[in-house]
């Protein structure tokens, strides 16, 4: 059983990616994914690119998050190679993130992920969530003061 | 032929189909038909709603026709102008979907804790569906940055 799971790993460039995220090893995350893939995450206001923007955003958030938790409730794979994966990101602030002062919160927050897969690397990595949950359980307050809580 | 039926309702190009005629109706404003075209029992979990008291937490989570449908009917009293315009839809051979979806209007009454001041807004979400081998939609599960919806109306407070 678990060597199946295993080869099931290595054969989805998007299980492994996030395997790789859970165990905080950013680099081997972004050894499956092309340089030049597009990275769009609107709650973040991040458009660009995974050797930029996308590694920049992942490693922040393995930092700001020393006791990172990721727990994948569901994925799958999508005839036209779109892999959907569906998890809860938890952990306690540690550092500033994505604007929000460090008040040593608890965060658990759900996300979506799409991943569009080709030639077993990803070229593209789209992220939804809702950044109120994630103000919300960080203390802040107000959208147009998110630095002071 | 229920097999074969089944097995025909269940290929991906089968369920987008599906998905894509949910979001037809949306768009045109068809409360009954969304619902017309979910399992009698189908789930829903709008995973950014969520409403905060003092004791409770009120979410977006249910099944559709008692907590959809109102949300659903709700919005568009909100938004009369309500439209979605769909991005891309993908799906595989065992029902599952994904459609990227934008959704927006222009806000008309209130809507949760937000009062109309007559903004519009526009926002790319994410629905995560499941279509049954009947060719019915008996999950969704849908995400968006609701922070972003108060900034684009005007309401800049978390809760």
């Amino acid at each position: 059983m678990t060597a199946d799971i295993t080869a099931d790993i290595k054969t989805d460039p998007a299980a492994e990616f996030w395997r790789a995220i859970a165990d905080r090893a950013v680099d081997a995350a972004f050894a499956l994914v092309a340089g030049d893939a597009d990275v769009t995450i609107p709650p973040a206001g991040i458009l660009g690119t995974a050797a930029d923007e996308g590694r920049e955003f992942f490693a922040a958030t393995v930092a700001a998050f020393p006791d990172l938790l990721l727990s994948v409730k569901r994925s799958f794979t999508c005839s036209d190679g779109v892999a959907v994966t569906e998890l809860r990101l938890a952990g306690t602030q540690a550092a500033e993130y994505l604007g929000a002062a460090n008040q040593d919160k608890h965060l658990d927050i759900d996300q979506a992920w799409l991943m569009r897969v080709q030639d077993g690397m990803i070229r593209s990595i789209t992220g939804y969530w809702d950044q109120s949950q994630l103000y919300r359980r960080l203390a802040v307050r107000r959208l147009d003061q998110v630095a002071t809580g | 032929m229920t097999l074969a039926s089944e097995k025909r309702a269940n290929t991906a190009e089968a369920s987008a189909e599906v998905v894509r005629t949910f979001f037809d109706a949306y768009r045109r404003h068809d409360v009954n038909a969304m619902v017309e075209l979910c399992a009698d029992n189908a789930t829903f979990n709008y995973v950014p709603f969520e409403l905060w008291r003092k004791q409770m937490v009120l979410r977006g989570d249910g099944k559709v026709r008692t907590i959809g449908k109102p949300i659903w009917s709700g919005l568009i009293h909100a938004v009369p102008d309500l439209t979605n315009e769909v991005k891309s839809v993908s799906a595989d051979d065992d029902g599952n979907v994904a459609a990227e979806v934008v959704i927006g209007g222009t806000q008309a009454g209130p809507w949760g804790a937000i009062a109309p001041r007559g903004r519009p807004y526009r926002e790319p979400h994410l629905f995560v569906m499941h279509v049954d081998g009947a060719g019915k939609i008996d999950s969704i599960t849908c995400y968006w940055d609701d922070a972003s919806v108060s900034r684009q109306l005007g309401h800049l407070e978390v809760d």
